[in-house]
């Protein structure tokens, strides 16, 4: 800063003391910016990858996308639990909130599974395991997507 | 997918599979390159296996 004193309080001695605070310029473009890192986060977590995808990270959105698919087939076809949101404990909330990490997936996994969960065997208690981890691991994937866009490294 | 039989794995072959998809999509979100990619991919796939062996077989004795 060049500011000089001046003896004269009505004295205007530099640009930047005769007018009021102007914020940085970077400010619109960095608030755009995070607003634009919160939509990518948004959509890597509805649809698996689409959040690396928008930023053209193309192996890796073929990868969560596929990862996230093959965990809830697996999770569904061996008969897994999907939890709703009317569970009785906290355990249940805590699934549920896991297994909608999934997004749209979780929604299909409800629908593809008519038959009901079979958690009576090990395979169905497997199965839950599995679909719990596509949607944790899709959550740790949108918060990447969304660190990435921020500019942060990734 | 539920008009047919569930899907039947035994324990190893879950883990096996759990190990290995696991294992892909850390390596591909955490490494860039691809040597390094594969190397973290193949580290993690063994430890997965390693420690879930050795988880099950300290829980041998308690198992019956």
């Amino acid at each position: 800063m060049t500011e000089q004193i001046s003896d004269d309080p009505g004295r205007v001695s530099s640009p930047a003391t005769s007018s009021a605070p102007v914020p940085p310029p970077q400010a619109p473009r960095a608030r755009e910016r995070e607003s634009t890192a919160l939509l990518i986060g948004l959509a890597g977590w509805l649809i698996p990858g689409l959040g690396h995808a928008l930023q053209k990270m193309w192996g890796r959105a073929i990868t969560i996308f596929a990862t996230v698919a093959i965990l809830v087939a697996l999770g569904t076809g061996m008969r897994g639990n999907i939890f709703v949101s009317s569970g009785g404990d906290a355990f249940d909330t805590l699934g549920y909130i896991a297994d909608l990490g999934t997004g749209c997936f979780y929604f299909l996994a409800r629908n593809l599974e008519k038959t009901g969960p079979d958690v009576s065997h090990a395979n169905g208690d497997y199965g839950t395991r599995f679909m719990a981890t596509a949607g944790v691991l899709n959550l740790l994937a949108a918060l990447h997507a969304f660190e990435a866009a921020r500019g942060h490294k990734a | 997918m539920s008009d047919i039989p569930g899907i039947h794995l035994s324990h190893f072959q879950a883990l096996l599979l759990f190990a290995l998809i696991i294992s892909v999509a850390f390596g591909f979100l955490s490494r860039r390159r691809w040597p390094d990619r594969i190397k973290y991919i193949l580290w993690s796939f063994m430890l997965f296996l390693l420690v879930g062996l050795g988880i099950g077989w300290a829980m041998y004795p308690f198992s019956r």
